[in-house]
């Protein structure tokens, strides 16, 4: 177990230790001066520039930089926005939630969804309803996204009326924002309005849920389907048939613990895929996350926005892939062994 | 009445581009409470038919009998469910790969407590569960696991096989089954736990009337208490009946050519270095069979008559499949003490 964590952590100390010095790289690489990308502070005149110089130690070698450069990281000191002149740490922290929330209910959604069909994709007794599945898989797997979110708002927003088409929440309600998270905000609150809010907020999630969810939903169907296969083969699983167990108890007891191991691991494996694509429906929809709050940085040319956008990307990924290995550990007797001797 | 009946059972492969049989007519039958044997070289196809019987094999393999009845009972007569409820409440099997047999993500605990039969044991929920875990601890006891905390506790990939193959075997006899079918139930045990196990298989025989087919190649673990023996070969029976009449009149050159190319350590001249017998040549594959008698290549005294296939003759209770049966009482008759 400890030689687990020791492993892992050494992992992600390389990663980090690569993305940072990526993205402290990319202060030298980007046009603007080296010291504007650094501060977030345009136009420096003359008198200031030596301050800043000795602040961001410009004048010491590139080691001296980088260190420094992570020291301020970790004080949360992440420069300010070439557009707005405002704390990006705080900019940042103040999106990520919205990120954060639309791909926890996206990739519930698709769990949800997809480990029944998958399920029962993988029975023998209905090869018409396996069929079925792996087509509607394939037609979700192969639609491009930001098509398939706009003909959704053209149908279910423009042609029906039933969902809106962008924001997270109408203008009309004014929650605090404590956490970040609006269902626990807005539980939180004390309007008296709670749950028309509510209701309010569920309906802006429902498309950008569902579309996000659509990559995968299929990728997760089609894992299930093959490892419920499998592991319904197996010998162990035939031989508690035998011993008497009920499908459900078959299902329960054996199958669904070692045919969802693939399934857990494909989803840590998909992850970055899927933040690929909340970036895109983020667009779409207006969502106010990270993803769009990071398109609009690149699309100002605020270079000191596009580093931090980058930096929480990517340390949410692999946070989340760490997280997957554990639930997998925690799953896999196999992947928990820690070589004790045997009995 | 019959435990088990079986007759012309045939198991094909079935592949892409074309099936193969594996096991082809093998007729057998087992009265109550009867030890039975079933030897044969390796790939000859025991596994196989033990694995058709309790309804194992994928859908790749075809299994097909004419007849096929279980305590009085058809088989093939019965709705799906039902026959699944028939085999798991009667038959259980010891498994010949026993690590392979045990779910790797769940702990040995929870897998054998599910062998036991769910209407054993009333009372209200607590005591039941008791009641589960004393059970399942004397069944630990019973195949020589002493330490039955720690592999209550311990998951598949921490235990080595021969304790795999222990708690197999207690798994197995866990619901008191009319039949077990012991698929080379001692291989990975060490010599005087495999001695207790066959002792405590003996010992269920007689007092709870379980018939047994022990599945095996060593012919000496076998001759001295099976009842009955049926010898394969390459996918057939080729020959079956009472032990005592096979240790002393084999019929067929195979059974002959077995019992000679066993090692006799009773006779007195042990010592002695003396070649020990074969049959020249190997077992064909299933993919390269001869035509006719399948021992055709390797037989001692093929004759012309055994390019045709051998059909299955009788003679006093004895089954066997060969155009010239032998006639001569073997050589070595120490068979008959061990
Ligand atoms: N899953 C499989 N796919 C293809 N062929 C198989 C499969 N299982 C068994 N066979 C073939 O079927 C034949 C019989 O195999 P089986 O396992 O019954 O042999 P066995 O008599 O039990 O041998 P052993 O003493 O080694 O256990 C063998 O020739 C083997 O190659
Ligand atoms: S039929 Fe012929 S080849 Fe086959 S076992 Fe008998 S004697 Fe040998
Ligand atoms: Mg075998």
């Amino acid at each position: 177990m400890l030689n687990y964590f020791y492993r892992k952590l050494s992992l992600l100390f390389f990663i980090t230790f690569g993305v940072t010095v990526f993205v402290f790289s990319l202060n030298y690489l980007f046009p603007t001066d080296v010291l504007s990308n650094m501060s977030g502070i345009t136009n420096i005149n003359e008198i200031d520039y030596d301050v800043i110089a000795q602040k961001y130690n410009l004048n010491d070698s590139v080691f001296t930089q980088y260190f420094g450069f992570v020291g301020r990281l970790l004080d949360g000191d992440w420069g300010v926005s070439f557009i707005n002149g405002t704390s990006i740490f705080n900019q940042v922290f103040r999106v990520l939630p919205a990120t954060i929330e639309l791909a926890i209910y996206a990739l519930l959604y698709s769990f949800i969804i997809a480990i029944p069909l998958g399920i029962l994709a993988s029975s023998d007794k209905h090869p018409w309803l396996d069929k079925s599945i792996l087509a509607l898989s394939i037609i979700g797997f192969s639609m491009p996204i930001f098509w398939l979110a706009l003909l959704l708002i053209l149908i279910f927003s423009i042609g029906l009326g039933w969902f809106p088409t962008s924001g997270r929440l109408s203008l009309i309600y004014n929650i605090p924002s404590s956490s970040g998270f609006l269902f626990l905000d807005i539980l939180r609150s004390n309007i008296d309005y709670k749950s028309e809010a509510l209701a309010d907020a569920f309906k802006h999630l429902v498309l950008p849920t569902f579309v996000l969810a659509a990559y995968p939903t299929t990728v997760l169907i089609r894992t299930t389907r093959q490892s419920m296969k499998d592991v319904m083969n197996t010998s162990y699983v035939k031989a508690a048939k035998i011993k008497g167990l009920t499908s459900g108890q078959l299902l329960r007891r054996h199958g669904l613990r070692n045919g969802l191991l693939p399934v857990i691991q494909m989803l840590g494996i998909h992850f970055g895929t899927v933040i690929t694509l909340a970036i895109v429906t983020e667009v779409i929809f207006a969502w106010p996350g990270i993803g769009s709050w990071l398109v609009d940085a690149i699309h100002q040319r605020d270079y000191p926005a596009i580093q931090g956008g980058l930096l929480v990307i990517s340390g949410m990924v692999f946070v989340a892939t760490i997280l997957f290995d554990l639930l997998y550990m925690i799953f896999d007797p196999l992947a928990r062994r820690h070589g004790h001797g045997k009995i | 009445m019959r435990l088990l009946d079986i007759r012309n059972l045939n198991i094909e492969l079935i592949t892409n581009d074309s099936t193969i049989k594996a096991v082809e007519s093998a007729n057998f039958s087992m009265k109550m409470a009867e030890v039975s044997g079933l030897i044969g070289e390796s790939g000859s196809g025991k596994s196989l038919v033990a694995k058709a019987l309790v309804g194992m094999l994928n859908n790749r393999w075809e299994v097909t009998a004419d007849r096929l009845h279980f305590m009085g009972q058809d088989l093939n007569r019965m709705s799906e469910s039902k026959r699944r409820k028939v085999i798991s409440d009667n038959i259980s099997m010891i498994y010949q790969e026993p690590r392979r047999c045990l779910d790797p993500t769940s702990n040995i605990f929870s897998q054998l407590e599910e062998s036991l039969p769910d209407y054993e044991f009333s009372g209200w929920f607590g005591a039941k569960k008791e009641l589960r875990l004393k059970k399942c601890i004397r069944l630990l006891h019973k195949v020589g696991i002493k330490e039955h905390e720690k592999v209550f506790n311990s998951y598949p990939h921490m235990l080595s096989e021969g304790i795999c193959q222990k708690i197999m075997i207690a798994m197995a006899i866990a619901k008191e089954p009319k039949l077990l079918i012991a698929d080379e139930p001692t291989t990975s045990l060490e010599a005087d736990t495999s001695l207790k196990v066959i002792k405590l298989l003996k010992s269920l025989n007689q007092l709870k009337e379980m018939g047994v087919i022990f599945i095996t190649h060593n012919l000496f673990s076998i001759t001295s208490w099976a009842d009955s023996i049926n010898v394969m070969y390459c996918g057939q029976l080729i020959e079956s009946g009472l032990t005592k009449n096979i240790i002393n009149s084999p019929k067929h050159p195979y059974t002959k050519a077995l019992f000679d190319s066993e090692p006799d350590f009773n006779s007195r001249d042990a010592n002695n270095k003396q070649k020990l017998y074969a049959l020249k040549g190997t077992i064909p594959t299933l993919q390269h069979l001869p035509i006719g008698c399948r021992l055709g290549p390797r037989c001692p005294n093929a004759q012309r008559a055994c390019v045709k296939m051998p059909e299955q003759q009788k003679v006093k209770g004895q089954f066997f499949r060969c155009h010239y049966p032998l006639q001569q009482k073997p050589l070595n008759n120490n068979w008959k003490k061990a």
